[in-house]
């Protein structure tokens, strides 16, 4: 924004906003809240089902279109299996990937970025080309990624101490001891990156499974990250509300709760190399990852059956039944798979699979956090000093994670109007209590929480925003407590039931992040490539 | 004890004499930002003066209903006007951008100034009512209240407005007003009531203007209004810029969001180096693009050439193509170019049409924005470059208005080496255009060719082919050693080298 917008609209803020705060009891801003469908999931929960009123025989049963049901799938069929069907409860595919759009843009309801992958992820990268992400290889084999899909500077912002920042690294107004243990910090985080544990593998690596076992690094997975810093002389209140950022924006978990291997991940884990880009660099697009999911499911639309209800998944002598109740017309139905994949999260798996002592120990082991995000239509907003409007803009020292503006990736110059969406992961309590307090919060409750965060930054929002629509994901991701992710129990129940049922979510590889996804997915269906039609 | 009163009553009528010279400046501040601002001096002038007298008057009718002591009503006053009066032109110069409300901002502020002006005399003649005869009593205040008077309208436009500029000047006078209440206030001080209060307001007011005023060249900087010093003759927001033309005597002059495009003196200059290279060395050029130049010059140009049989012109803003097809001033401008049959005018966003369009053409002038902020920087990326190439045919010729070597030589050599990495062979050249200064252009095209100037059209004012031949010649300021990046959307290179130069220079 230029100086004279500002001027006009600091000034038409000012006035605008009194004349309508003194005429108008209070400005109603529009729209509802959407949620994973609590009421048909807990259908599940609730209700008696009847015998199923069709019959089916498939050779391969995906519950769930989310990324790792989206990549088994295409998996699958690339590989000539087309008695398939895909499975999903919501009317919209793509599990936290999914997107939204209206006559500004798309915009994400979730997921809406993935970093420059590593470079040893050959199918993945294989993906990312048919997709036209990555344009070409050099010579080198280093991939060139298409600009369009770079996030465009400027990037990052962080409001702090009275003025908007470039980057999220607090820098401004930071005293000189804070700057030089965050550098510290940092450069240990580098090392992190590089290590290599005694058995050659990277320490910290993508998949987690790919990584070192080394007990050196294995032990980071005992305390929380918070511990860790403490453990490591780094007290800068700058620097660990950074860390504590970082692990909410990534895994939905405060640092205190984290695991230390986990939080070290974040910033070690990343080590992909481009012609055209960097490792830190990230993908994005208008609608988030739903692009990335529109690609995964480009051949699949025939496969895919939505708001569909799996109630049962039982394995019967060479074959698994599968019931689900079609939400659309009402009827319980049956599929006879020879294979089939759980594509996901396990506190739902366990009901249908019916199996009281794993119910049990997902129950007590597995915390998922709850996350609300708010979709925003805005007309242009005030700013305060410094860095213009960026991609991602985020307050220091606030609840939320601030927000990220779809229109930022589109070509054009200039949108009058914004979709910015906002995240909140919900950690100030337990995942339980969190998650009963959102479902009893009302629209007008949300709206007032994040109106008066980002008033701090945009004086004029209440009077800029045109609509606030709700998302809620009552179990957005796993949280990678200590022991979740070097413990036993995720590998057991990653374990396959009688070479016919296997499971795929990012919760059993204890971080959700897309890579994560993607090979669980891939995994999966290598699995049953190798069972089917034996 | 009579000289007491003697004096006080000198006092008093001193202050007739301040006030009456802060009351007419007021009035003369807002008429002249008026005209200014608005254009149309003798309407403006005419009903600021009239609007301030009415308001004057409604001050002296509601004179009657002050009652209690006078005197405080008096330093009251006093110390409103100087603050309101004396804010009027700093604020007037805020809200301007806000042009829909500027005009009832304008005659608030003077109805303010005016009502509070016009219980002053009144009032003070009641104060003085029993202390002097009736007759010398009106023929001493009015005395002085036209003196003042004469005084203010005389340094005025003589010393004032060529000194002190106009904020300043309201601001000095709203101190001198505040300064008289001030002064009342310490003298009087025993026959009025809480007078510590009313002192520490004075005194209070009393610093925010002297604080405005040594800081109004930071409140004139925020106020792009000052950078046109001439009469403003049109001026329009429209949802992407600011759209201001201004005019003196010589010249019309185009600002897009306070950044001057053109003025008419010698926007040939301009027009014809942008054009003229590139479409006299395309062998019987048919189809021209014109990316930006919703002004339409640069069409008049391309009309120049006889084989043109279509020109389609991509501006973003609807504002700025309706103005130059409508305003007269601006029709004998661009010959009308922009009413011409052969040329179609697409209102989009270029990136978005470039990405949509099918068509080659023979030429593409690219005619944008300087890459001052990152919308525009987009414009100027890798990524757009490639699209570009995709319009062009293979023996077309591109041409793209590049900022200045002089100045900016990070960023136009920027824009040279970024147009090459996408495959392009450049020829950057530069001519002077007194408004601009030093200015750069840069020849792209996608075969690698020698580039031969057949004939200009006839009738023009700048180019020639001998002067042709000295465009091409780069002396060393306006090179540079720097590496540089390659302007790409992730990293808006160019907008970085643009504002770090051109700040510097405008230091």
């Amino acid at each position: 924004m230029n100086r004279r917008d500002f001027i006009q609209y600091s000034v038409a803020a000012t006035g605008i906003s009194t004349i309508v705060a003194s005429c108008k009891p209070e400005n109603k801003i529009k729209g509802s809240i959407l949620g994973a469908s609590f009421s048909v999931g807990h259908l599940l929960r609730d209700k008696q089902f009847s015998s199923p009123s069709s019959v089916e025989v498939k050779q391969v049963a995906i519950i769930g279109s989310g990324v790792s049901g989206l990549t088994a799938a295409r998996q699958l069929r690339q590989q000539g299996i087309e008695g398939m069907v895909v499975l999903e409860l919501e009317k919209r595919i793509g599990g936290n990937a999914t997107n939204g759009e209206n006559l500004i843009s798309a915009y994400p309801l979730g997921a809406h970025y993935v970093p420059i992958p590593n470079n040893d992820l050959k199918e993945y990268l294989n993906f990312l080309k048919s997709a036209n992400v990555i344009t070409a290889f050099t010579k080198e084999g280093l991939p060139i990624y298409n600009e369009s899909f770079l996030c465009f500077d400027p990037e990052e912002r962080l409001y702090i101490n009275g003025k908007w920042q470039e980057g999220l690294i607090p820098q401004y107004g930071v005293p000189v001891n804070d700057l030089q243990e965050i550098e510290r910090f940092l450069q240990q985080m580098q090392e992190f990156r590089l290590a290599k544990g005694r058995d050659g593998k990277d320490a910290f690596s993508i998949p987690t499974n790919h990584s070192s076992e080394d007990p050196d690094f294995i032990k980071l997975d005992a305390l929380t990250m918070k511990e860790w810093m403490v453990h490591k002389g780094f007290t800068s209140e700058y620097l660990h509300w950074y860390v504590n950022y970082c692990t909410r924006d990534d895994f939905g978990t405060p640092y205190h709760i984290c695991s230390a291997w986990a939080g070290i991940h974040y910033f070690a884990g990343r080590k992909g190399k481009a012609a055209n880009a960097d490792y830190s660099d990230v993908l994005t697009w208008p609608e988030g990852n739903g692009f990335l999911i529109r690609e995964l499911s480009k051949d699949l639309h025939d496969y895919i059956r939505t708001e569909t209800l799996v109630t049962k998944v039982v394995k019967e002598s060479d074959h698994v039944i599968v019931q689900y109740y079609d939400v659309k017309s009402k009827v319980l139905r049956e599929i006879k798979a020879e294979q089939c994949i759980l594509a996901i999260p396990q506190f739902v798996a366990v009901r249908l699979l019916k199996d009281n002592s794993r119910i049990e120990t997902v129950k007590a082991n597995f915390q998922y956090a709850p996350w609300m995000v708010a979709n925003i239509v805005t007309d242009e907003v005030e700013e305060r000093s410094g860095q213009p409007l960026s991609w991602d803009n985020v307050i220091y020292g606030s609840e939320s994670l601030g927000y990220v503006d779809a229109t930022h990736q589109l070509l054009q110059q200039h949108t009058v109007k914004k979709n910015l969406t906002y995240y909140l992961p919900l950690t100030k309590m337990n995942p339980v209590d969190e998650r009963n307090q959102a479902q009893n919060k009302k629209h007008e409750e949300w709206v007032k929480q994040i109106i008066s965060e980002l008033k701090l930054v945009h004086p004029n929002i209440e009077s800029a925003v045109k609509e606030i629509n709700i998302t809620l994901w009552g179990h957005a991701m796993v949280q990678p407590v200590p022991g979740m992710i070097h413990g036993n129990l995720r590998k057991e129940l990653a374990r396959s039931i009688g070479n016919s049922i296997h499971f795929a979510h990012t919760d059993i590889s204890g971080i959700s992040i897309f890579e994560e996804a993607f090979y669980q997915g891939l995994e999966a269906a290598k699995k049953v490539i190798q069972y089917v039609g034996q | 004890m009579q000289t007491k009163e003697n004096k006080a009553q000198w006092i008093l009528l001193l202050a007739v004499f301040v006030i009456a010279t802060c009351g007419l400046i007021y009035e003369l501040v807002a008429g002249t930002l008026a005209s200014y601002l608005l254009g149309d001096s003798v309407t403006q002038f005419s009903t600021i003066i009239g609007a301030y007298l009415f308001s004057m008057g409604i001050g002296s009718f509601l004179s009657k209903y002050l009652g209690g002591n006078l005197l405080q009503w008096f330093v009251r006053i006093e110390l409103m006007v100087g603050f309101i009066g004396g804010f009027s032109s700093p604020l007037l110069f805020i809200v301007f951008p806000l042009a829909n409300s500027f005009q009832i901002i304008l005659y608030t502020l003077v109805g303010i100034t005016g009502v509070l002006v016009g219980l002053e005399i009144p009032l003070l003649m009641r104060i003085l009512e029993h202390k002097v005869e009736f007759k010398e009593l009106v023929s001493r205040v009015f005395t002085f209240d036209y003196i003042g008077a004469l005084l203010a309208s005389l340094i005025f436009p003589l010393l004032l407005v060529p000194q002190l500029g106009l904020i300043r000047t309201s601001l000095f006078f709203g101190i001198l007003n505040i300064g008289v209440g001030w002064y009342l206030l310490h003298y009087f001080s025993a026959e009025l009531k809480r007078a510590a209060l009313l002192k520490l307001t004075a005194v209070f007011l009393l610093l925010i203007e002297l604080v405005a005023f040594v800081f109004s060249e930071k409140i004139l900087k925020y106020s792009e209004t000052m950078a046109f010093n001439d009469q403003i003759i049109y001026a329009v927001s429209s949802p992407y810029q600011r759209i201001v033309l201004t005019r003196n005597k010589r010249e019309l002059r185009l600002f897009l969001n306070g950044n001057l495009q053109f003025s008419s003196a010698d926007e040939y200059r301009y027009h014809e180096a942008l054009v003229h290279p590139a479409l006299s060395s395309v062998t019987k050029p048919s189809n021209v693009l014109v990316l930006g130049g919703g002004d339409g010059l640069a069409v008049r140009e391309i009309l120049k050439y006889q084989t043109v049989k279509n020109i389609t012109l991509v501006d973003l803003d609807p504002e700025m193509t309706k103005l130059f097809k409508s305003q007269s001033v601006l029709l004998k401008l661009n010959k009308e170019s922009l009413l011409n049959k052969k040329v179609k005018i697409i209102n989009q966003d270029a990136f978005i049409w470039l990405r949509e369009n099918q068509q080659k053409f023979d030429a593409i002038i690219i005619d944008f924005p300087d890459p001052s902020s990152f919308s525009v920087g987009k414009l100027y990326s890798t990524l757009f470059y490639q699209l570009v190439r995709t319009a062009i045919k293979t023996e077309g010729i591109i041409v793209i208005q590049s900022t200045s070597p002089y100045v900016a030589p990070k960023s136009f050599w920027c824009i040279d080496q970024t147009l090459k990495s996408v495959g392009f062979f450049t020829r950057p050249y530069h001519n002077y255009v007194p408004s601009f200064g030093e200015w750069g252009y840069i020849i792209a095209t996608p075969a690698e060719k020698e580039i031969s100037f057949h004939s200009l059209p006839s009738g023009l004012k700048f180019l020639d082919s001998a002067t042709l031949e000295q465009l091409f010649i780069f002396p060393e300021d306006m090179r540079t050693k720097a590496e540089l990046q390659l302007n790409k959307l992730n990293n808006q290179a160019l907008v970085h080298y643009f504002e770090e130069e051109w700040s510097k220079y405008l230091e």
